[in-house]
């Protein structure tokens, strides 16, 4: 409880704080990112399914609501239900068979599954607007608030990675959280305690790509502008980069993972010309000494820094 | 765990075997075998290795269908259905190589194990009804009771990897109590445990039975098996070479032949 109250006054200090429009932009893509990485958190990191297609899930939700508001005329308020519903759907048609694969086979599995959709985005021009994208998609407004500019769009996003912070939460803490894990750990062993793993597989996969959906639409009204290049291959390599270097199976993990790979492109364009090859040694050299990614990392060099300053044993050893 | 009433023990089968083949191949590794599981009764499978005793125990849990033959679970069929719904009619296993969720607190395994007992589902867990942290409060007091039935309290909140071997095998089985089974598997679960251990391990397994379990033992260490066991069937090649009371199966100059190598 404490936890969720500290979560709110920072997300509240920061919003009253920061006023650089620039600023709250980075903030808000975090936060948009957030909800990425934690969905996918859930299916790999707890569920241990892999996904390289996870982008397209969040293109989805930013297409199949920026479609319904700009052609039919929908308040996005309305297509947002839909929206979620109809990703959510489409989760659960490519789940059944794709989650009959494991391993290296399910990676190339929904690798294929991000390229047909991103390349569906690029192609059905007469519907997506091809390369060119969407333009005009209708910004969110709330009575007399508009999410357009500053901070409302700040506190939206964050409001909603709020709630799926608890959402995911509840989740993890509870008899289907457990499921999730023993599954990650052992399929066999936990088919043998009566879960019914193929199931649970494609609810965990449906879950991460309605959050995904709910990135997307986020994303969609609040710039106002998609394009399929937003939700290509690379898109899905970086959420799921953000999800191992923050930390597998950890919430937490995936605001930080989120947050690293949003600022890092920003903190290195002074690097001009060589920013990439910066960009990439710095996820490697936090791969080579914090394995586990940044949250178990910190935590466990933490308590290292308290024993050792303590001059006993680590709690976990004695 | 179950406490099954002991009028209704008497000479009730709770499981039967009848004419189970499965081959591999070329390999028959079960011929049509065919034995009866009591109530109440500390069962075990012996046989030399290559016998077909995890063939057997593979086909009870669901995890391969037979070739041919039925295996009947209280009056219903269960060859060939899911490992999923076979546990949830009330039948839990352990495996041969400990095969714990090696992330997870000792605790939290014995909680996975009663996933068939509890019901909260993905929505409920996200809505966190009242029931839902009444049956999770529940799962926790029954986890921790039977950790402390089979001597792991303590270890709570330890990781099961960080677990002793031994502690694993016991963790195991409390694993499966959880799923509160009227019928245990129990796959070679003294392999890989010391004199002690294994002498832990059958008063164990004597206080299950206790309690009502039927105990299906496959087991190589021929002093618990036969310490422990109301009835012992000895599969080589494939078939059922003898069955009886331990008693009868020492004396048996079939099963003496089979595992000194005699003709």
């Amino acid at each position: 409880m404490l936890k969720r109250l500290i979560f709110i006054a920072v997300i509240v200090l920061t919003g009253q704080v920061v006023s650089n429009p620039y600023y709250l932009q980075v903030l808000t893509f975090i936060g948009i990112n957030t909800l990425l990485a934690l969905g996918l958190n859930m299916v790999m990191g707890y569920a241990g399914q892999i996904s390289l297609g996870h982008a397209a899930f969040y293109g989805l939700g930013a297409y199949t609501s920026s479609l319904l508001t700009i052609h039919l005329n929908w308040s996005p308020w309305l297509a947002l239900p839909f929206t979620l519903v109809f990703v959510g759907l489409i989760a659960f048609i490519v789940a059944l068979p794709m989650l009959r694969l494991s391993g290296y086979y399910l990676g190339m599995g929904t690798l294929a599954f991000g390229m047909i959709v991103f390349f569906i985005f690029l192609q059905w021009r007469s519907l997506t607007g091809g390369d060119s994208g969407l333009i005009g998609i209708p910004g969110l407004t709330l009575g007399p608030i508009s999410f357009e500019f500053g901070a409302p769009p700040f506190y939206l996003v964050w409001s909603a990675v709020f709630l799926s912070f608890v959402v995911c939460e509840r989740l993890i803490d509870s008899r289907i959280g457990r499921a999730l894990r023993s599954l990650h750990d052992s399929e066999k062993a936990s088919a043998a305690m009566g879960i019914n793993t193929s199931r649970l597989k494609v609810q965990v996969f449906v879950f991460g790509g309605v959050m995904a959906a709910l990135a997307g639409f986020l994303y969609a009204h609040l710039i106002t502008f998609i394009s399929p290049q937003t939700f290509d291959f690379l898109m899905s390599v970086k959420i799921v980069t953000m999800v191992v270097i923050g930390g597998m199976a950890s919430v937490w993990g995936s605001l930080l993972g989120a947050a690293l790979l949003t600022l890092l492109p920003e903190w290195l364009h002074v690097f001009a010309d060589y920013e990439m090859i910066i960009y990439g040694l710095t996820l490697v050299v936090i791969m080579i000494f914090l394995p586990q990614g940044l949250t178990r990392g910190l935590l466990d060099s933490y308590e290292h820094f308290r024993s050792r300053s303590k001059n006993l044993p680590k709690s976990h050893e004695s | 765990m179950s406490i099954s009433d002991p009028e209704a023990k008497t000479f009730q089968k709770v499981m039967k075997v009848e004419g189970v083949s499965k081959a591999f191949g070329g390999i028959q590794a079960l011929a049509g075998v065919s034995f009866q599981i009591e109530l109440g009764h500390i069962h075990a499978v012996i046989g030399p290795n290559g016998a077909g005793k995890t063939t057997l125990f593979n086909i009870i849990t669901g995890a391969y269908a037979p070739d041919a033959g039925r295996v009947v679970y209280k009056e219903k069929e269960i060859q060939g259905r899911k490992v999923h719904e076979i546990v949830s009619m009330g039948i839990s296993r352990t495996f041969q190589n400990v095969e714990l969720f090696g992330s997870l607190t000792a605790l939290e395994n014995v909680l996975v194990g009663r996933h068939v007992q509890t019901r909260c589902g993905f929505l409920a867990a996200i809505a966190r009804w009242p029931w839902v942290r009444e049956e999770e409060e529940a799962a926790r007091q029954k986890a921790l009771e039977i950790l402390d039935f089979v001597g792991l309290k303590k270890t709570e909140h330890t990781k099961s990897v960080d677990l002793p071997f031994g502690w694993q095998r016991f963790l195991e089985i409390a694993r499966a109590l959880a799923a509160e089974p009227q019928l245990m598997l129990l796959d070679e679960p003294a392999s890989g445990l010391n004199a002690v251990e294994t002498q832990q391990l059958g008063d164990l397994l004597l206080h299950i039975k206790e309690r009502g379990v039927t105990i299906l033992l496959v087991e190589h260490d021929m002093s618990l098996t036969m310490n422990i066991s109301d009835q012992i069937l000895v599969l080589h090649q494939g078939m059922r070479l003898a069955e009886g009371s331990p008693r009868e199966i020492q004396d048996n100059e079939k099963v003496i032949s089979a595992y000194l190598g005699k003709v």
